[in-house]
């Protein structure tokens, strides 16, 4: 409740930031407004329609009361003429005016759901064209919320616009039409429409303070129940289920009290938004009463004018709700302009050129960096023999990683070239990532690949024993909704993958780490069957791995620091067998 | 946990959820006639036009007195209408925020006690939404939806007993002209809600497939594979759209229909009033009334076709998160515990089978996890679990720390059933330190707190000395007071590990379970971790399931788990000696980690 004081003192800066607010929000619509305009205008046209009708629909009761009803009642005559009339005005309005509404609210969500798509297209091209290092600098919940929720936040904004534009049709002209049957009536009448709007959107304004308030207590109320329930296993291990219960009931009690402010407002505003147009309303009757004895105005009139007036309360009550979307919109368009208006940075794959024949890779006089104030590879150069299976050693953090990411073009270098050959490359990260999708397009990721490759490649990943025992083979669905796979498995399909898509340049980041030492045997081996096909460079740290290797590069500090077998390594270089040492501390000292 | 969508039919459903949440009904009647009466505010127009046509304008005798007082008296009845309408709307609004309330912090407590198999990381995203969204739609439910039946509902009834006041013959002509409305509304709002139910599925599709896109580039970048995926999320991108509109084109036709029912409904009222004249005794005010009373009747429909999707996602939300309720808790609580021996816990396994299925079957393919296991492990006794991933080690370290309970045969501790143990006393007594220990984004004292919220600074620091860490603590940048990231980020996996061993250091337990990371740590960490570890287990009961061989040479005991049995049992050099499974391993083991090759 401490918000309602300090209103007066933040006013004026409140003011200044809901009319530059505007501004954007009146941008934004013009922007967006432009993807699908002839969707627009037939809703606003729906819209117009409806209003008019509206106005329109207080003659036939007019002539109703007049022609029919009072010449009945009070001076008891029949007119099956204007009858038959009036129901035709009646009807026909009626009708008019539904054809209208269905007109503007289909055509309104047309506007505002195409352009939703047209949106979502347009961030999704870029999210796509921009390269892993934009990637990497993005959480990819937010990323993803920028392409889903804050595209369908942004056109919320347009979808109350043709109701609104009808309002305001409907207030121009019921105003004309009050003024148009009884000017001092009229007069009245068209007052009230301004004390009740702005009285609505301050209303609105100010619940959505509490609502803000609200929706904040929710989002600490969601994170702390994600790591709540994340910690569960701690929480089981020391018997703390009621100590955690309390913390997240004192939370749940800060929302829940925010909320019951919202709702001791919004009650009482309800009740005064229902209560003031009705003693308005009374109002009129005395008056038009006054006016009928002065002959001045039939009953007729005075009913349809009070018919219309009653009408034009709803429309009333709900604009400053309509507009409640608008912050949440400007929020949302504002990320996405973000995405939109960033440059597309250069696909590093384009430095990527083709080694001459017989050779694997060659890297020459290689440096990459972070960020521009340090440079971590620094001249490194290499080359590779077509064929071989080369392992890449080294410890923790020494850049190896960062060398195979730069070898398959997903991070560009600073300076130095790589080339690698005909046929690209394949790259086996540290932790496979597979699609929800079915196991065949989780090895051919949607290129033509033939059947009889990737039969090959599910052979050489040793993954035959667990795709045979699939039901629907390789269409069955991984993932979520699918089969899942062990940790070892999916990593035997990342490599099947990266198999069947026969480049002539295979990367494997410690991919072989995740499965047994037998079946990474038979994994190596088999790759070294394909060795003619392909050249292999893996990041390996079990010595039994190393072993496999014809020869083995020994990297430190960001440098290809030795080059040799692996027996040459370890009588030669001291850091190497300390390296090697330490993958087998394990062993030797616990 | 399986959601038991359809197993309520929505009255029962929402009886649940009343008893669940006893503030959501509570009053509800003294809200319901708070309603009914502030809904007469919006029957006094029509009321004061019939009052001033009938008698203060008759065309010979204009009764500007009568008028004035009889708007004076509407005008009264207006201002207590509205005040009950506030009553009403406020009454509602905070018992449902109360209620809500109650089941959100229902459910935390139900959620902490489920089984771990409940806990599994597919259903952690359920279980989390059950707390949040799920409740958030009853949230907006009765912020929206219930006002409308409410309040729409008192009116509707009100202005349908003013109708029969006035006259009762229009009034069932009104009805009978409305009525078919009835079946327009039931068979679009089946259509509606069924287009609304492929339209969240078709947004579940595209936020799957926009989210792939995103989480797999480097994978999709690597085999220059966007174009595909990028096609397909377009296509969700469209299918989404278009489901949605034809939602909203339903839904356009449906908003009218009230409308286009009162224009008929009105044209009928008046020719059957006309028809039948002053002799019936009907006046000219009542039949402007009517008119006016059937606007008023028909008018709640349109907003009654917008909430009942929303209303029938709250009720969906609820049968989740009843749901949720009945699915029974883990271990349950011992109702009449036996106290724990003060010293020297030995651990007793008799007979123990164990199943996820919770029935022990026959068939070959769904084998117990664990198999009439008989053990028993003597205080201070050091015990190496060794065995393949799946040979059961990880359930029998779970069955011994009671984190679930035996299918058949029972776990004693110090003697007594682990069954009859309270869990307060279980905890300080016993504490299992998981492979990947979590972590809560606070400061490494608060963590460390959270396993004696009671301990004070210097416990904490003695813990950090015995267990040899103090250098490390002072290697932090604020110590203790280190904030460790969101999960611990900030800190390396044997970081992670050292807060982990301390805070299971800081309860002084009897019986320590580990249960060692599969992750390598640097060699640092390495070293500190080992000694940390030689500390903690000093004294104590301790059991690791082994990842690493090398825990299993130093243990007193080695236990080899293969497909739920225990094979080999012995000390290291027994079971090498014996040449069986275990020897296999080791040996297996020494050559893939050997330098020589």
């Amino acid at each position: 409740m401490a918000s309602i004081v300090d209103e007066s003192v933040t006013s004026d800066s409140a003011n200044l930031e809901a009319r530059s607010r505007f501004r954007e929000a009146a941008g934004l619509v013009a922007k967006i407004v432009k993807f699908h305009p002839r969707l627009f205008v037939t809703a606003v046209a729906g819209a117009a329609l409806f209003a008019v009708c509206t106005v329109a629909s207080s003659i036939g009761l007019r002539w109703m009361i007049d022609k029919v009803i009072l010449v009945r009642f009070n001076e008891n005559r029949s007119d099956a003429g204007a009858l038959v009339i009036g129901s035709v005005i009646i009807i026909g309005i009626g009708l008019l005016r539904a054809f209208g509404v269905v007109i503007r609210r289909s055509y309104a969500g047309k506007t505002e759901w195409r352009t939703a798509a047209t949106l979502t297209d347009r961030v999704l091209d870029h999210v796509v064209a921009q390269p892993v290092k934009w990637h990497r600098s993005r959480m990819t919940g937010d990323v993803v919320a920028r392409c889903g929720i804050d595209s369908d936040a942004s056109v919320a904004i347009l979808a109350p616009l043709p109701y609104s534009s009808s309002v305001l049709v409907m207030m121009l002209v019921s105003a004309a039409w009050m003024l148009y049957v009884d000017i001092p009536l009229g007069i009245v009448a068209v007052c009230v429409f301004p004390i009740l709007l702005s009285l609505n959107i301050g209303y609105q304004r100010r619940i959505d303070r509490y609502y803000n308030q609200a929706q904040k207590e929710l989002g600490t109320l969601s994170e702390a129940v994600h790591e709540s329930f994340d910690g569960v296993m701690v929480v089981k291990s020391f018997g703390a289920e009621q100590r955690e219960t309390d913390r997240l009931a004192v939370i749940t009690g800060r929302l829940r009290d925010a909320r019951i402010d919202a709702v001791a407002i919004r009650s009482m505003f309800e009740a005064m938004l229902d209560a003031i147009p009705t003693l308005i309303n009374i109002a009129l009757i005395v008056l038009g009463a006054l006016r009928v004895r002065s002959g001045q105005m039939t009953v007729g009139e005075l009913s349809s004018f009070i018919y219309l007036f009653t009408l034009l309360m709803f429309p009333l009550r709900i604009i400053g709700y309509l507009f409640s979307e608008i912050p949440y919109s400007v929020a949302g368009w504002r990320r996405i302009d973000e995405v939109l208006s960033e440059t597309i940075i250069a696909d590093p794959m384009r430095k990527i050129t083709t080694s001459p024949r017989g050779v694997g890779i060659q890297v020459e006089n290689l440096s990459y960096s972070h960020n521009p104030d340090t440079t971590l590879i620094d001249g490194l150069s290499l080359k590779i023999d077509k064929g071989k299976t080369v392992a890449l050693v080294g410890a923790t953090g020494c850049g190896k990683t960062t060398l195979l990411h730069l070898m398959a073009g997903l991070i560009e270098p600073c300076g130095g070239s790589i080339s690698v050959g005909d046929g690209g490359v394949a790259l086996v990260f540290q932790e496979a990532f597979l699609f929800a999708d079915t196991l065949g397009y989780n090895i051919t990721l949607g290129s033509e690949i033939s059947a009889e490759h990737i039969e090959e490649a599910i052979d050489v990943a040793q993954c035959r024993e667990f795709v045979g025992a699939l039901e629907g083979g390789l269409d069955t669905t991984m993932g979520e909704r699918g089969v899942s796979l062990s940790g070892g498995q999916r990593q035997r399909v990342a490599l099947a993958r990266a198999i069947a898509h026969n480049r002539a340049l295979l990367l494997l980041d410690d991919t072989t780490s995740a499965l047994d030492p037998t079946t990474e045997a038979k994994v190596l081996n088999n790759l070294r069957l394909l060795a003619g096909r392909q050249t292999v460079l893996i990041v390996a740290s079990r010595p039994s791995t190393i072993a496999l290797a014809d020869e083995v590069l020994f990297m430190a500090d960001y440098r290809i620091a030795d080059r040799g077998t692996h027996k040459e390594l370890l009588s030669r270089s001291a850091r190497y067998q300390a390296l090697i040492r330490a993958f087998e501390d394990d062993r030797q000292n616990r | 946990m399986n959601e038991p969508v359809g197993r309520f039919t929505t009255a029962k459903t929402i009886n649940r959820g009343f008893g669940v949440a006893p503030a959501l009904s509570k009053g509800i009647g003294v809200t319901f006639v708070l309603a009914v009466v502030g809904s007469l505010a919006r029957v006094v127009i029509p009321v004061t036009i019939q009052q001033t046509i009938d008698k203060g304008l008759q065309p010979d005798d204009i009764r500007i007195g009568f008028i004035v007082q009889m708007a004076a008296v509407a005008a009264v009845c207006v201002v207590v209408a509205s005040l009950a309408l506030r009553q009403a709307v406020y009454r509602l609004g905070v018992g449902a925020e109360n209620g809500l309330y109650t089941m959100r912090v229902k459910l935390f407590e139900h959620i902490h006690r489920l089984s771990l198999a409940d806990h599994n990381e597919e259903r952690r995203g359920a279980l989390v939404s059950r707390v949040t969204s799920d409740i958030e739609t009853l949230t907006m439910f009765f912020s929206w939806g219930a006002l409308v039946w409410l309040l729409d509902g008192s009116l509707m009834f009100v202005v349908a007993c003013v109708m029969i006041s006035y006259d009762w013959i229009l009034a069932l002509v009104a009805f009978a002209v409305s009525a078919p409305l009835y079946f327009v509304l039931r068979n679009l709002q089946r259509r509606l809600v069924a287009a609304y139910d492929v339209a969240r599925e078709k947004n579940a599709e595209l936020l799957g497939t926009v989210s792939e896109l995103v989480s797999g580039t480097e994978t999709l970048r690597a085999y220059q594979a966007q174009t595909p995926m990028l096609r397909k999320s377009k296509q969700a991108v469209r299918k989404r759209a278009d489901a949605q509109i034809r939602a909203g084109v339903i839904g356009a036709f449906l908003f009218p229909s009230g409308e286009v029912f009162a224009v008929f409904t009105i044209v009928a009222i008046i020719c059957v009033g006309v028809f039948r004249g002053v002799d019936s005794g009907l006046t000219a005010g009542s039949m402007v009334g009517f008119v006016f009373l059937t606007y008023r009747f028909l008018e709640p429909i349109a907003e009654f076709t917008e909430v009942v999707d929303q209303t029938q996602t709250a009720v969906a939300g609820l049968r989740r998160v009843l749901g949720v309720l009945d699915t029974p808790v883990g271990p349950p609580q011992a109702p009449n515990p036996v106290a724990l021996p003060s010293r020297d816990l030995n651990i007793e396994l008799k007979d123990v089978s164990f199943s996820y299925s919770s029935r022990l079957d026959t068939q070959d393919d769904d084998l117990p996890v664990l198999r009439r296991i008989n053990l028993e492990i003597p205080a201070r006794q050091h015990v190496a679990l060794v065995g393949e991933s799946g040979s059961g080690k990880t359930t029998l370290a779970r069955l011994i720390a009671r984190l679930a309970d035996p299918t058949i045969g029972s776990v004693f501790l110090g003697g007594v059933n682990l069954k009859r143990v309270a869990n307060d006393e279980l905890r300080r007594r016993l504490v299992v330190v998981p492979q990947e220990p979590f972590l809560f984004a606070e400061s490494i004292a608060h963590n460390l707190l959270f396993a004696a919220p009671n301990a004070e600074r210097e416990d904490l620091e003695k813990v950090i000395m015995n267990l040899e860490l103090t250098d490390w603590v002072q290697s932090l940048p604020e110590g203790l007071e280190t904030q460790v990231g969101q999960r611990g980020a900030s800190l390396s996996a044997g970081e992670r590990q050292l807060v982990a061993l301390a805070r299971a250091a800081l309860t002084n337990p009897d019986v320590l379970i580990l249960d060692e990371a599969t992750s390598a740590v640097d060699a640092i960490a390495e070293v500190r971790l080992a000694k940390a570890l030689q500390a903690l287990s000093v004294g104590r009961t301790t059991i690791s399931i082994a990842h690493r061989l090398s825990t299993a040479t130093r243990a007193d005991r080695v236990i080899v788990l293969e497909r739920g049995l225990v094979t080999e049992d012995g000390t290291h050099d027994d079971l090498i000696a014996r040449g069986g499974e275990y020897a296999k391993i080791y040996a297996q083991w020494l050559s893939a980690t050997s330098v020589q090759n």
